[in-house]
């Protein structure tokens, strides 16, 4: 096929997706796609190296892109009309304390929840005072960190519970923003005006990781036992 | 005429089976007051016919394991030896009386006939007893019998069904002794010997650091809390509460969310609240709702229970529990068992107390078609009945306080698994406000039920909800955002150590309250009354952290509503808070910490702080007494494996000695 006439057909994929890559980033992948591949198998290569990039730099920053004003906190509600892809680059589960996460860190790294290991049984404690540490998937709500092709960073809130959307979700997830509703400057996040598209930024997610308890810890206090 | 040897496990029971076998009459034993020899005729008519009975008794183990004389001083050793060392089993000087007098009146007898408790110690105090009558007079046979309480028909029955003894529970026995002497001597000479010198003045009167291997994972449980207490860092919460006045009543409604940690977030949605102005009903349900009655009675259980209606702790219970049961009032009060056998006549342990002052009409209710069958909980260890009254005493014949608490206790829990359960009916309201859903629940009970016998339990009528319809719109009275602090989790409750250690299998439940007595005596950890700081958090703003797996424990009933996480709605909840004051609560002490931080330090996966190591012991002495394994390979086992900590802690003796620099000497590093 024709260079020009498969740089089309994959262009035209992936705006099927909502995502319109750069020229530039185009012409770069083309040239690594095997040419003996079938159609459909070079449009899902092209997407999944897509997804695992950084849209601030693969993405025309000139369209679909939030508006410049988006995090003005005086405006109470409105919606943003067609579709915005982006990348999520933090997220924090806002229902549980930050403590009760970094135990819950902690007991993981301790093996404490690795399955098929001893584990130290806990008990409900008696006056149900106890953080609940015992629970590692998040339920959320949560509280995510987006940012667009332009590289603009905005808070979103799920407020309805969405499917894959937890702490142990890649950072780097590429997210399509549909129609959505903005107040007060922070997205509201519901499973019809979301669409995950999957994906990862390697280097993001590595840092973020392994930065998470520290990040945690509320007042930068190191919750370990012996200094 | 036939003469049979008869031997309890103490001299209360020796007298008290005696007098149910027959006219006993009681002889001196030269040299102890206390030991008497039952003289008294009995026939047992299936095995050895009308017969001559001797009943005496020991008192607890008549042997004692010990490293030979060469070994015994601390200086004559490294303690590493103690791992190997040759070891024997000896007559104290103060049992040898005891043991002189079973040598005695073996000679003359035909048959040994073991009234030891019927639990694995009792087992091996049996085969003790045997050892020393079989010295004397080879030809002996040996039986024993199986009872778990000292009621007359009881005993009886005993009597006249003999059985062997289960060698293979003296067994297991044998192993954990022996496992205890040797890795216990090895590790407090080491810990002693190395550690003692650099604290010398903060040891007081003490003269050992003692190791014990149920002793530190117990401890371990102790420090583990205190630290996330210690750590624990209070965060702001924020919430919404809608309140609507109708019909004279203010019904608040809760989040569904509870509440979330994050301002911005909260403000944004209570807005969106504000904005829609209209609530809507989207949910209206009543359904009938039921508290169940406890399960039967366990040891763990009543040793929980103890510590937290009784004001005693678990020691104390036990103590008490023994000596009722001794008199004959209650049944054996070590058991694991939650279910009583289909064959046990109920009924007729209700019709005793059917005289009591308090309880009395009770019972006589359940008499007369009250009566239903127990629950059955899902333990059960072949060997004893749940602990239950066997026979009816009135308050004011008991020796003291105590004793009145535990028997009406243990009355009242009974008579309560015979009742019905507590009937209900739960009302729910769900609205929809903003996009945000808000509840509100209220229980109006209906038949109290075993609740009337069984005070230990709360469970009452909240107010009562005004009429909702579903679809119906109103305007909330009053809609706010809160605020809150999460608050640190308490220090661990004895009934909290209790149900860990049963969790993890640190101890039996014979045994746990000991090992939790050993860590007090051994100033390892103090104990102070749960104080105020603890209660009287209302239900507003100073609001505690969520608990969700809180209300599932054992016993515990499930269907409490579908969301994990929010504080049990309306009347639910804090019952249990209520009861806690009063209960004692443990703080390690800076030797207590500074062992545990050592050995944390010196490897995870096999701190002594730990119970996995001594959770696999438990582990193999149960499969000593199924028989898949024996003591020779358990011992030889566990002395490998604890040697391997014992080598590794050498190894890194600084860590263990930083760590009491850090917290016993407030050192730095």
């Amino acid at each position: 096929m024709a260079f020009n006439s498969l740089k089309l057909e994959i262009s035209t994929h992936l705006a099927s997706k909502g995502l319109k890559p750069t020229q530039a980033w185009l012409d770069s992948i083309l040239p690594t796609l095997r040419p003996n591949t079938p159609l459909p198998a070079l449009k899902q290569t092209a997407l999944y190296r897509l997804l695992a990039s950084d849209f601030t730099l693969t993405l025309q920053s000139s369209r679909s892109i939030l508006p410049s004003d988006i995090l003005d906190a005086r405006i109470k509600e409105r919606r943003i009309i067609g579709s915005v892809p982006v990348q999520v680059i933090d997220i924090e589960d806002i229902g549980r304390s930050r403590w009760s996460q970094v135990e819950a860190l902690e007991a993981a790294e301790r093996g404490e929840t690795t399955k098929g290991r001893e584990i130290i049984r806990v008990v409900p404690s008696e006056d149900s005072t106890d953080a609940d540490t015992t629970n590692s998937s998040s339920a959320g709500p949560h509280k995510l960190l987006l940012q667009d092709a332009k590289g603009t960073e905005v808070y979103g809130l799920e407020i309805e519970n969405i499917d894959k959307v937890d702490v142990n979700m890649n950072i780097g997830t590429k997210l399509l923003l549909k129609n959505v509703v903005v107040a007060r400057g922070v997205l509201l996040l519901t499973p019809e005006r979301v669409d995950i598209l999957g994906g990862k930024i390697d280097l993001l997610h590595k840092t973020w990781k392994e930065n998470r308890k520290e990040d945690l810890a509320p007042s930068g206090k190191e919750p370990t036992k012996l200094k | 005429m036939v003469r049979i040897l008869c031997v309890a496990e103490k001299p209360s029971i020796a007298k008290a089976v005696a007098n149910h076998l027959g006219q006993a009459r009681a002889r001196d034993v030269a040299g102890l007051p206390w030991l008497k020899n039952y003289d008294l005729d009995y026939n047992f008519a299936r095995s050895w016919g009308h017969c001559n009975v001797i009943f005496t008794s020991v008192a607890g183990h008549l042997v004692n394991l010990d490293f030979d004389q060469r070994y015994k001083s601390w200086s004559s050793c490294s303690p590493a030896d103690l791992f190997d060392a040759p070891i024997r089993n000896f007559i104290e000087d103060s049992k040898k009386t005891i043991a002189r007098n079973i040598e005695t009146q073996a000679r003359h007898a035909k048959v040994l006939f073991i009234w030891t408790d019927c639990d694995r110690e009792g087992e091996h105090i049996g085969a003790e007893i045997r050892d020393v009558a079989l010295k004397t007079n080879p030809r002996l046979e040996v039986k024993r019998a199986r009872f778990s309480n000292i009621e007359r028909a009881h005993v009886i029955n005993a009597a006249n069904n003999p059985i062997t003894l289960d060698e293979l529970q003296a067994q297991a026995v044998a192993a954990r002794i022996e496992l205890d002497l040797r890795i216990g001597a090895a590790f407090t000479r080491m810990q002693t010997l190395n550690l003692k010198p650099l604290i010398e003045r903060q040891m007081g009167d003490k003269s050992i650091i003692s190791y014990g291997s149920c002793q530190f994972p117990t401890l371990g449980f102790v420090v583990e809390r205190y630290f996330r207490v210690k750590n624990f860092v209070p965060e702001t919460f924020w919430s919404i509460r809608v309140m609507h006045k109708k019909d004279g009543v203010n019904v608040n409604f809760n989040w569904a969310r509870v509440h979330l940690f994050d301002r911005m977030a909260v403000t944004i949605i209570f807005e969106r609240c504000l904005a829609a102005r209209l609530a809507k009903v989207t949910k209206m349900q009543k359904k009938p709702t039921s508290k169940w009655k406890p399960l039967p009675l366990t040891t763990v259980e009543l040793q929980k229970m103890g510590s937290k209606y009784l004001r005693m702790d678990s020691q104390r219970v036990m103590k008490v529990a023994e000596d009722l049961y001794t008199k004959g009032w209650i049944s054996y009060p070590r058991t694991e068992t939650d279910q009583f056998d289909r064959g046990i006549d109920l009924r007729r342990i209700v019709q005793k107390q059917t005289t009591d002052r308090q309880w009395g009409q009770y019972a006589q209710m359940l008499m007369d078609g009250g009566f239903t069958q127990p629950r059955n909980g899902r333990n059960n260890d072949k060997a004893h009945p749940p602990i239950h009254p066997v026979n009816h005493v009135e308050a004011g014949s008991l020796n003291n306080d105590d004793e009145r608490r535990v028997y009406e206790f243990v009355v009242r829990r009974f008579l309560a698994c015979c009742s019905e359960d507590a009937k209900g009916e739960t009302t729910t309201v769900e609205i929809e406000y903003g996009v945000e859903i808000f509840r509100t629940s209220g229980l109006l009970v209906l038949q109290r039920n075993y609740l009337d016998v069984y005070p230990y339990d709360k469970w009452e009528s909240s107010q009562q909800l005004p009429h909702f319809v579903v679809g119906e719109t109103f305007e909330p009275t009053e809609a706010r955002m809160t605020e809150g602090k999460t608050s640190p989790p308490g220090y661990l409750t004895e009934p909290e150590l209790i149900a860990l250690m049963d969790a993890n299998g640190i101890g039996t439940d014979a045994t746990m309250a000991e090992h939790i007595a050993k860590i007090k005596e051994r100033e390892y950890v103090m104990t102070r009354t749960r104080g105020s700081q603890a209660a009287g958090l209302d239900e507003g703003e100073g609001d505690i952290e969520d608990a969700p797996a809180a209300r599932g424990g054992r016993g515990g009933r499930g269907g409490r509503g579908g969301r994990g996480r929010g504080r049990g709605s309306g009347a639910r909840g804090r019952g249990s808070r209520a009861g806690g004051n009063g209960v004692q609560e443990f703080i390690p002490s800076t030797l207590g910490v500074a062992l545990m931080e050592g050995y944390d330090k010196i490897g995870f996966d096999t701190s002594l702080s730990k119970p996995f190591l001594r959770k696999e012991m438990e582990i193999q002495m149960r499969a000593i007494c199924a028989g898949t394994t024996n003591k020779h390979e358990v011992v030889q086992q566990n002395l490998e494996q604890y040697r391997d900590v014992f080598v590794r802690t050498l190894g890194r003796l600084n860590v263990l000695k930083t760590a009491l620099r850090t917290y016993v000497l407030g050192q730095d590093g």
